[in-house]
């Protein structure tokens, strides 16, 4: 007893004296032998969400796919959206938390498929693929009615205005680089830049940093008025299922048969996507149109060359983002003497006992991959630039009012616009409509 | 009308050609892909204490915090997770109690062992009770993320702010790191 | 009638939904600024670190008996953790409140708007030429992708590379293995096994008269490391329980040529090592490659300079837990400066790029005690090998990469003499152990044992065919190198710490006293000489320029004929 008192009083002294030491598990006291018939306590650890649990969002995920695409292509009822709509946001939003989504998963993709370390869950591969192949199908109905980000600003969209064209246009181009940009960052595992900045998810888990709450309330607010501000300017998701709503074999139209030309619908997308009906006459010399066109589409090398060298310069820049580089860097400028303080991160690098030489071996391969990574990122909006001026240089005919197929997110709000019933111009339609609108100006 | 079936075909064409070509990068993620489900813990052998599992997760109340192997605890009167270090006398006042919400219970159970619970509800998983215990005694306490409240963000924010890089996905059937004994528990699935 | 009844209701609804709209506004702009509040509150104090409370336990501390002042961080605690949790419950409320107000208010605002459905409007003037749309259009994304472009280029060619370029091996220079043997570029000269191939030395002199003392200097700041030699310069380091430094003499006219400062290292720790006063704060000896050299000290603080004195690079490697203090001197191996840092929590041979300080390879020792002996190079012909004597194991490793090539079990206590080498033997030694002889060729293993007149600090020396041992205890010990037989011993008044040295035929060894006792190196006990040195050293003389250098306790001798 003597002995223990002893002892303990010169840990009491040690413990006083140590400086910063790390913990490791050690057994410096012994277990001790209790006399009393004491019990240890057990350690609770709660299990995680079951894993069938995950198989249901799958199942929920293809049903509401399903159910959208029925509303959308054959119900052609905006009401039925809507409340599909509310589930979804109810469901992968507000009780799912907004993880994982489909936008996000993108990114578990390319991670898995450029890292050995990280197994994907299946769960996750079917909540990247089945929008996309359902999009292939039925056009967008995955923004229409079941993805969480895109129900969250549609409810908010009260009185939508139409931005200038060539904004319109020139904004479109952001999901190409959000895109690019983040598949670059899981390839490098640098890490998931959509997630991280996802303006709605702070919504769904009642908690997020500061700014990100302040960057989703000003997304809600901005998307009062400009209907669906991340889907249409941000969501790199969004980009794939345009490109797959352009090959789709059905997608929704705004009249159920012939467009009558009415001019109804005109106003009635508040995402600017549906194609009005362009005059056949050029407004300018048709020589020029075919020699622009010709210049942009050998320009196209060019500038794919040139931007994916761009691309590749900001290898350094862009692989600071990494952990490792970073640390690295931190590394390399203490042991210069250059950086006197010590981080959290570099002490913790120390007492790992890793090489140095491992941890910068490590780090100029994550630059190396950002080289290429970079020609190839920069390679691909070289090519997303050129493509975009070649589209707005061609003409295409247009003549009657039509959904875009790339922009369009079926949302059915064009519906009720169209006065043409299955069989021809409904006139009953027609009348109600007029009816009600003297009934409560 | 020729024309209409022709650019039909083309499109049809580039349909499959495009339902092909999600199907195979599906397909190859599927290969390599893992039928069950991963879900973030933290190393405790990495883990330094830096505090910031408390502040960094996306929820207000941290899903990380501390647990108890009871199988490795010393059960010692002066337990440097539960008093401050310096303290003047081994007692449940406040001013000796190195956790800042008072969510360490000491009980006396016998001459001269005291037992330690974690009140998970007080827990803030700030780890001051881990420093103390690793450094000084048998690192019996320890930080592990909650399973009950952990979100599983698909990116989880303090795996990204941890500087000792302790954050792993794990699968979910070995949804613990655990220390001691307790280590048994996970051991025959891994 | 029903149609007019209709209209009632929903007048009422429409006057009912616009009352909503407002009353929800004004209650969800409330709740916002309440909750950015209590964001900016938390921002400033957090409870739990509240300034207040450790002042309280702060002044605790100096009066660990005022149970006032208990009661008042007991209840000051409370508060803070009160105020913690409350805050807690504040955001979760407020978030929902806020949430259902705007909730309430979107559906109103959705119902409004709804009763207020309008035609379309077709008003020409608004409606966009589309040519003109795809002129701007164009105009634009050519000037966001060259805005884009020159902010890529900018960023990129603006950006350094922090790491630089992958080092190139082929660009470092070091010496080569005989140039090393031309200089005294270790702890008991080149390689480490105490031979000296200067061998025209002075075997007599005084330090206390003059005779035959070039010239003699005082040593800034003390420290047990013995004098190395490339070329016409003299190195050493010294240090105290404050500051560290670094020393470069001229040979020839021991002219202090520069003092360099070892200081500004990260992780180097406030804390000063606890040393004994036979390990004092610079026990190691320094190394060089013949470009650099490289210095370590009792807190862990490594640096490197290059010959002129400019620093390459510097770091620490965490304050060692050692009870006598670190005390293995510094290698050199091609580009790499391999360092054996045993410490009580971790033993381990690390080896350093020479030219960048990078880590090579850390090779983990945890098997063994902590020891205070140095690495010494043994070339088998076959292979090099880094041979560290420790309690239980001699372990020898590939200096290459780390790997361990054998170990041999014979030691035990706290290992402080290194290993003695000639001929393929390895000679072990160490006080409350034994003396083993062992033979590398095959399976290294013990050939003789040998248990009496061991020494604490002094490492053997071998030739060919003889082994000689100094003791602590002043005893002179000659063995036969290869069955163990003692040839003689001789015993002295005064002790040995440093190690005898073969020099031509004949052996050099300073005791505690600073008296070099010179004998021939045979069969028969013949003394040469016995010097004085005028005061005590512990370190080993360096031989060249057909001169003997040695560090005094204060002084810096050179003695010379």
């Amino acid at each position: 007893m003597l002995m223990s008192r002893f002892f303990i009083h010169n840990v009491f002294i040690l413990f006083i004296l140590a400086h910063v030491v790390f913990a490791d598990p050690v057994q410096r006291f012994p277990k001790p032998d209790f006399e009393s018939g004491y019990e240890r306590p057990i350690l609770q650890t709660p299990d995680p969400r079951a894993l069938t649990l995950e198989y249901l969002d799958v199942f929920v995920l293809v049903a509401a796919l399903s159910l959208a695409s029925y509303f959308a292509l054959r119900k052609r009822s905006r009401r039925h959206i809507f409340v599909l709509m509310v589930f979804s946001l109810i469901y992968f939003g507000f009780w799912r938390k907004g993880c994982i989504c489909s936008i996000g998963s993108v990114q578990n993709v390319v991670y898995a498929l450029f890292s050995h370390a990280y197994a994907i869950p299946l769960t996750v591969v079917a909540f990247f693929a089945v929008p996309l192949i359902f999009t292939l199908f039925f056009g967008r109905t995955f923004c229409a009615a079941v993805c969480p980000l895109g129900a969250a600003q549609d409810v908010v969209v009260l009185k939508p205005i139409a931005l200038p064209g060539w904004l319109n246009q020139m904004l479109g181009i952001i999901p190409y680089l959000y895109l690019a940009l983040s598949v670059l960052f899981a390839a490098t595992g640098a890490g998931f830049l959509i997630c991280r900045y996802d303006p709605f998810v702070g919504f769904f888990r009642f908690g997020a940093s500061f700014n990100l709450i302040l960057f989703g309330a000003f997304m809600l607010l901005l998307g009062t008025v400009v209907a669906r501000p991340y889907c249409r300017f941000l969501c790199p998701y969004g980009v794939l299922l345009n490109w797959m709503s352009r090959l789709s074999r059905k997608h929704l139209s705004i009249t159920p048969s012939d467009c009558i030309n009415c001019r109804l619908c005109e106003a009635s997308c508040p995402f600017d996507a549906i194609n009005k009906p362009v005059e056949a006459e050029l407004h300018e010399k048709r020589e020029k149109s075919i020699r622009r066109l010709s210049f942009y589409l050998v320009l196209t090398p060019v500038i794919i060359l040139a931007s994916g060298w761009g691309g590749s310069l900001l290898h350094i820049p862009l692989s600071r983002s990494h952990f490792s580089v970073r640390l690295a860097k931190e590394i390399k400028l203490q042991d210069e003497g250059k950086l006197r303080l010590a981080t959290d991160e570099t002490d913790a690098f120390r007492a790992s006992g890793k090489s140095t030489s491992e941890l910068y071996a490590e780090a100029r391969d994550i630059q190396r991959r950002f080289k290429v990574g970079g020609w190839i990122f920069g390679g691909f909006l070289g090519l997303v630039f050129s493509l975009k001026l070649i589209s707005l240089s061609v003409f295409r005919k247009q003549e009657i009012y039509e959904a875009d197929r790339g922009d369009c997110y079926s949302c059915g709000r064009c519906f009720s616009y169209c006065p043409v019933g299955k069989e021809g111009v409904d006139l009953e339609k027609l009348k109600e409509k007029a009816e009600d609108k003297a009934k409560f100006g | 009308m020729a024309e209409k079936t022709r650019r039909e075909f083309l499109k049809s064409g580039a349909n499959t050609a495009a339902a092909l070509a999600v199907g195979g990068v599906a397909g190859l993620a599927i290969g390599i892909a893992d039928r069950g489900k991963l879900v973030w813990q933290l190393d405790p052998e990495l883990c330094i204490q830096c505090e910031k599992c408390a502040t960094n997760c996306v929820l207000p109340e941290s899903a990380v915090k501390c647990v108890h192997s009871y199988s490795m605890c010393g059960y010692c009167d002066l337990c440097s997770g539960y008093l401050e270090p310096g303290a003047k006398s081994r007692d449940t006042g406040a001013e000796n109690q190195l956790c800042p919400t008072g969510a360490i219970q000491r009980t006396f159970i016998e001459d001269p062992y005291f037992e330690y619970q974690i009140d998970k509800e007080l827990c803030i998983g700030c780890g001051k009770c881990v420093k103390g215990c690793g450094a000084f005694g048998n690192g019996s306490l320890y930080l592990q993320v909650q399973h009950d409240r952990c979100l599983n963000c698909n990116e989880c924010a303090i795996a990204r702010a941890c500087p000792a890089q302790a954050y792993k996905r794990v699968p979910a059937e070995t949804p613990y790191i655990l220390r001691g004994e307790e280590a048994g528990r996970y051991a025959a699935s891994i | 009638m029903n149609d007019k009844k209709d209209m009632n209701t929903r007048e009422l609804f429409y006057v009912l939904a616009k009352r909503a709209v407002i009353i929800s506004a004004i209650f969800a702009s409330i709740m916002a600024i309440l909750l950015i509040a209590n964001f900016i509150q938390t921002q400033s104090v957090d409870p739990l670190n509240s300034k207040a409370l450790n002042q309280l336990l702060q002044s605790l501390q100096e009066n660990p008996q005022d149970e006032v002042l208990k009661e008042q961080i007991r209840a000051l605690d409370l508060l803070a953790r009160k105020a913690y949790f409350t805050h807690q419950w504040q955001i979760r409320t407020g978030g929902l409140l806020l949430f259902i107000s705007v909730l309430v208010l979107l559906i109103s605002l959705k119902y409004i708007s709804s009763l207020q459905a309008q035609l379309p409007n077709f008003d020409d003037s608004k409606k966009e030429n589309p040519w003109e749309t795809r002129l701007l259009a164009r105009r634009f994304i050519i000037y966001a992708g060259l805005g884009l472009f020159v902010l890529a280029f900018v960023l990129g060619v603006f950006s350094r590379n922090e790491l630089g370029e992958p080092r190139k091996k082929d660009k470092v220079t070091f010496a080569t293995s005989k140039e090393l043997k031309e200089n005294w570029p270790t702890f008991r000269g080149p390689e480490g096994i105490g031979h000296a191939y200067h061998t025209n030395v002075p075997t007599t002199w005084n330090g206390a008269t003059g005779e035959n003392i070039t010239w003699k200097v005082v040593v800034p700041k003390s420290g047990l490391n013995s004098p190395i030699i490339w070329k016409k310069k003299i190195y050493m380091a010294g240090a105290d329980e404050e500051s560290r430094e670094v020393y470069c003499y001229d040979a020839d006219s021991g002219d202090l040529l520069w003092t360099k400062e070892v200081n500004n290292i990260p992780g180097s720790p406030n804390e000063v090592p606890d040393v004994t006063e036979d390990t004092g704060y610079a026990a190691p000896t320094m190394a060089t490659d013949g470009e650099r050299v490289f210095a370590i000290y009792a807190n862990g603080d490594l640096i490197s300079f290059d010959l002129e004195g400019n620093r390459l690079w510097a770091k620490n490697l965490g304050l060692p837990d050692n009870h006598y203090g670190h005390s293995s001197s510094l290698f050199t191996f091609k580009e790499k400066l391999l360092v054996q840092y045993d410490t009580n929590e971790k033993k381990q041979l690390f080896a350093f790029h020479t030219v960048s300080g990078e880590q090579i390879y850390a090779t983990p020792r945890d098997d063994v005690q902590i020891s205070w002996a140095s690495p010494v190079l043994v070339n088998t012909g076959a292979r090099d090998e880094i041979i560290l004597n420790s309690n239980p194991f001699v372990i020898s490793y590939n200096p290459d990469n780390g790997q361990e090539l054998w170990r041999v079990k014979c030691m035990d206590a706290e290992v402080g003499p290194s290993v003695a080498y000639a001929d393929g033997w390895i000679y072990a030694v160490n006080e409350y152990a034994v003396l083993a002889g062992i033979k590398l060729e095959g399976t290294p293993q013990t050939v003789w044992e040998y248990e009496d007149d061991l020494s604490e600090a002094s490492s053997p020396v071998a030739t060919k065919d003889f082994l000689f041992l100094a003791s602590s205890y002043g005893t002179v010990t000659c063995f036969d190198a290869k069955s163990g037989e003692v040839y003689w011993m001789h015993e002295y008044d005064e002790g040995f710490y440093s190690s005898p040295i073969v020099v031509g035929d004949k052996v050099f060894v300073m005791d505690r006293d600073g008296v070099v006792h010179i004998f021939k190196a045979a069969k028969e006990f013949e003394a040469v000489a016995d010097n004085e040195l005028g005061e005590k050293s512990d370190t080993i003389p360096a031989f060249m320029h057909n001169r003997i250098y040695i560090r005094g306790e204060d002084h810096l001798f050179c003695i010379g004929k």
